[in-house]
């Protein structure tokens, strides 16, 4: 299985981008490191070179690191290449300049990664708004340190409800259970 | 007309989140003059479970019957793309008669998620006929999934390591039986939607998109199809055995709800061509190769990215894992994700009240993969 | 004052045999709904509808997991539905919360927010369970078996505090006062509850191997 196009990419990226770490996982995809504030004309720089579908913004939380990893996904069409460019923010108070002025629909993915993750993006001025959760004061729901099933088991908390719920009397129609 | 006699005034609509349409609760504001859309804001997040922090807290293999939920009206891309990604991670060797089922499961879910989109299509337009008789032949399709998998809707079929069972006795001619009959059916669908005056007076020339413009906005699948690009999955990236089907990819050049509607006919017309030639070319042998002990199952350490071509685009999955018995970070990129956002927001502006909704079948859009 | 009590006898009839299914279809069970409503089944036969819109609406259908987000679009719903209406709380996710029991953002038991009048159970229910589960709703009706809009209005502050507990009831509810009350009162408990569930946990390491299963 010849690897040539996967190695045209990552010289392609390693002519200008000297300090980007890349390398090629399989067929058709490769990976690159770099430093956040690299990121924006790394990705501008490729979508010069062919690479116009951008895929996905996803986001890790390392907790043990400290950081949040966030992968940018693009796919060039005509070279049938996947890149994924990684990068680290800290995960109290990181940022990130916005993808918008290069591809718009990175700012859905920048609204997501807000939400769920806490990360700043930078530019993005929609970033403020509600997207997918509505009024949530707790931390960003998709890291590490918050307990889905804690939550779950506290706030949504029924054994009280359902106690007072016998003594008014409330309960489900059962009567169609006994014919 | 001067400003000061103008009669015609500013309106806010809010559409949703009553199903627009039969996609999912899904709300849009629009700011519209009159009847002419000035400005769109997508509001999505009815349909929010928290579907990627769940699967953290759940072993590789409890993951199965979680990840079909994502998708609702086309479940089977999500069991695969797992399945596919836990077993890139693992290096776990997958059947070769695993890997035909699976392409058969995918193009019977395209089917049928392909009927149920014109269906709901022309029932946006007002053709109460088509949603009838494309709803009621669907089922057909299902009864076959249900012999299959024993689901009509969420299967949970495919696992890391293969399918859960072989296919039962005599499926594949009742199989066949079904492929003939909605192939035969085709011709009437075509006269009853495409040939249509009212349908086409109301989608050819509505909701366009520039070809340059939909590459760079993230438009996929059918919906990228239908501006005249050749972009398929399937070809791009091939996955599973599709590298050994023969089989095309109709392209358009309308760029409107036409051709986004018409490819996703022709697309019926492909897929049953790949079932058929995967029941013709299927090896014997085993289906399901093991993965050990789901509770202590362990994915060795790295990261993968998988997609498949799904019904509405490209179904992407990014799955992360440290070693452990459970992953440690899965994101699903939906096709909807672009499609019910930022592109919908674009093409509304402009467009009639009326067309809010057909515009958003055209695309395709589900919202439970945006919400996840 | 005499007890409100559901129609019954003729009156029960005419009820039973012309349902307005208020067309708000949540989560996954929506996609059962069209086989259910089209040719194969043919719901309408039951004299069963869609209809758009809750003020000419019967029955409110529940069909799956229930988002915060979306409870609040469902009660205001519900409250602008005229009597006598029913609720039909349909899969398994409103039943006990189902696949999501632990998910942060859904709801677990629906009647605890709205009266329930019948559940039609299953992950998700096929047609014929839904058309099973309508008949019997139509029988029930006919003999004026269900009650829930009743139970409603006469449990009204317990059904809000309910909900208060989840979101904000103040912008989603007709009676605009007693949410404001009920808002004001359950805030601590909230708060607390609120503090309780968010501490900050401390991430596992996944090397561990879950408890009670051999080395």
């Amino acid at each position: 299985m010849s690897l040539e196009k996967e190695q045209k990419v990552v010289d392609l990226i390693k002519v200008s981008f000297e300090d980007a770490e890349a390398e090629i996982q399989r067929e058709r995809r490769v990976k690159v490191k770099v430093a956040p504030n690299r990121v924006f004309p790394l990705v501008a720089y490729l979508k010069g070179n062919g690479f116009k579908h951008f895929v996905a913004i996803s986001a890790v939380d390392w907790i043990r690191d400290g950081e949040i990893e966030l992968v940018y996904h693009l796919w060039n069409y005509d070279e049938k290449v996947h890149v994924m460019i990684k990068t680290r923010v800290p995960r109290d108070g990181g940022s990130m300049p916005t993808l918008k002025p290069l591809f718009n629909q990175a700012e859905t993915y920048e609204r997501d990664i807000h939400e769920f993750f806490g990360v700043h993006f930078e530019g993005n001025e929609k970033l403020d708004r509600e997207f997918i959760l509505e009024d949530w004061d707790g931390p960003p729901p998709m890291r590490k340190d918050f307990d889905t099933r804690l939550f779950s088991a506290e706030f949504y908390d029924q054994e009280d409800l359902e106690s007072e719920a016998l003594r008014l009397k409330i309960q489900p129609y059962k009567g169609h259970l006994k014919k | 007309m001067n400003g000061k006699n103008e009669i015609i005034r500013e309106f806010e609509y809010f559409i949703g989140p009553q199903h627009p349409g039969i996609t999912g609760n899904f709300s849009i504001k629009l700011k519209a003059k009159g009847d002419v859309i000035l400005e769109a804001e997508a509001r999505p997040g009815y349909l929010h479970r928290g579907f990627e922090k769940l699967m953290e807290q759940r072993h590789w293999i409890k993951n199965v019957p979680m990840v079909c939920r994502i998708c609702v009206p086309d479940p089977d891309p999500n069991e695969v793309l797992y399945a596919m990604g836990v077993e890139e991670l693992a290096g776990l060797e997958v059947p070769e008669r695993a890997q035909w089922i699976r392409v058969m499961v995918l193009e019977m879910s395209r089917i049928q998620a392909h009927l149920s989109y014109l269906g709901g299509i022309s029932g946006a337009l007002g053709l109460y006929t088509a949603p009838q008789w494309m709803t009621g032949d669907r089922d057909y399709l299902l009864d076959r999934f249900e012999e299959l998998t024993g689901a009509r809707v969420y299967h949970i079929y495919t696992t890391p390591g293969g399918v859960r069972r072989d296919l039962p006795e005599g499926f594949e001619d009742r199989l066949r039986e079904t492929l003939d009959y909605i192939e035969k059916r085709l011709t009437d669908y075509y006269r009853l939607i495409f040939d249509n005056p009212v349908f086409q007076k109301r989608t050819i020339g509505v909701g366009t998109m520039d070809p340059d413009w939909a590459i760079e906005n993230g438009v996929t699948g059918p919906n990228l199809r239908a501006c005249g690009i050749k972009a398929d999955v399937r070809i791009d990236d091939p996955y599973l055995v599709y590298d050994q089907i023969e089989f095309e990819v109709p392209t358009e050049t309308g760029c409107d709800m036409f051709s986004r509607a018409m490819i996703r006919f022709q697309e019926i017309q492909q897929s049953i061509n790949i079932v058929r030639q995967v029941l013709d070319r299927m090896p014997k042998g085993p289906f399901l190769n093991k993965p050990g002990n789901p509770l202590m199952w362990r994915v060795p350490a790295g990261d993968v990215y998988v997609r498949v071509e799904s019904s509405k685009g490209e179904f992407g999955y990014y799955i992360v894992s440290d070693g452990g018995v459970k992953p440690y970070r899965v994101h699903v990129r939906g096709p909807s994700m672009t499609h019910g956002i930022h592109v919908i927001e674009t093409l509304l502006v402009g467009q009639r009240v009326a067309d809010v909704s057909p515009i958003m079948f055209s695309l395709d859009i589900c919202p439970p993969d945006i919400d996840r | 004052m005499t007890k409100a009590k559901p129609p019954k006898g003729l009156k029960g009839w005419a009820q039973g045999r012309s349902l307005w299914m208020l067309h708000f279809c949540t989560g996954c069970g929506a996609i059962e709904m069209p086989p259910t409503m089209t040719s194969r089944y043919d719901m309408e036969r039951f004299g069963i509808t869609p209809m758009a819109t809750p003020r000419q609406a019967d029955l409110l259908l529940i069909t799956g997991y229930l988002t915060v987000k979306t409870l609040k679009r469902v009660i205001r719903s519900y409250e602008q539905m005229p009597e006598p209406k029913y609720v039909v709380g349909f899969g398994s996710c409103t039943v006990n919360g189902g696949m999501y029991w632990d998910s942060y953002n859904t709801i677990k038991r629906l009647d605890l927010y709205l009266p329930i009048d019948l559940y039609i159970a299953g992950c998700m229910p096929r047609p014929e369970a839904i058309i099973d589960g309508f008949t019997e709703l139509i029988e029930g009706i006919k003999k004026g078996k269900f009650d829930g809009w009743i139970r409603y209005k006469e449990n009204l502050e317990y059904y809000k505090r309910n909900q208060a507990m989840v979101m904000d009831i103040r912008k989603w509810s007709l009676d605009a006062e007693l949410a404001e009350r009920i808002w004001n009162e359950v805030q601590e408990e909230r708060r607390k509850r609120f503090e309780r569930a968010t501490v900050k946990h401390v991430y596992e390491l996944a090397e561990r191997i879950p408890e009670g299963l051999p080395k």
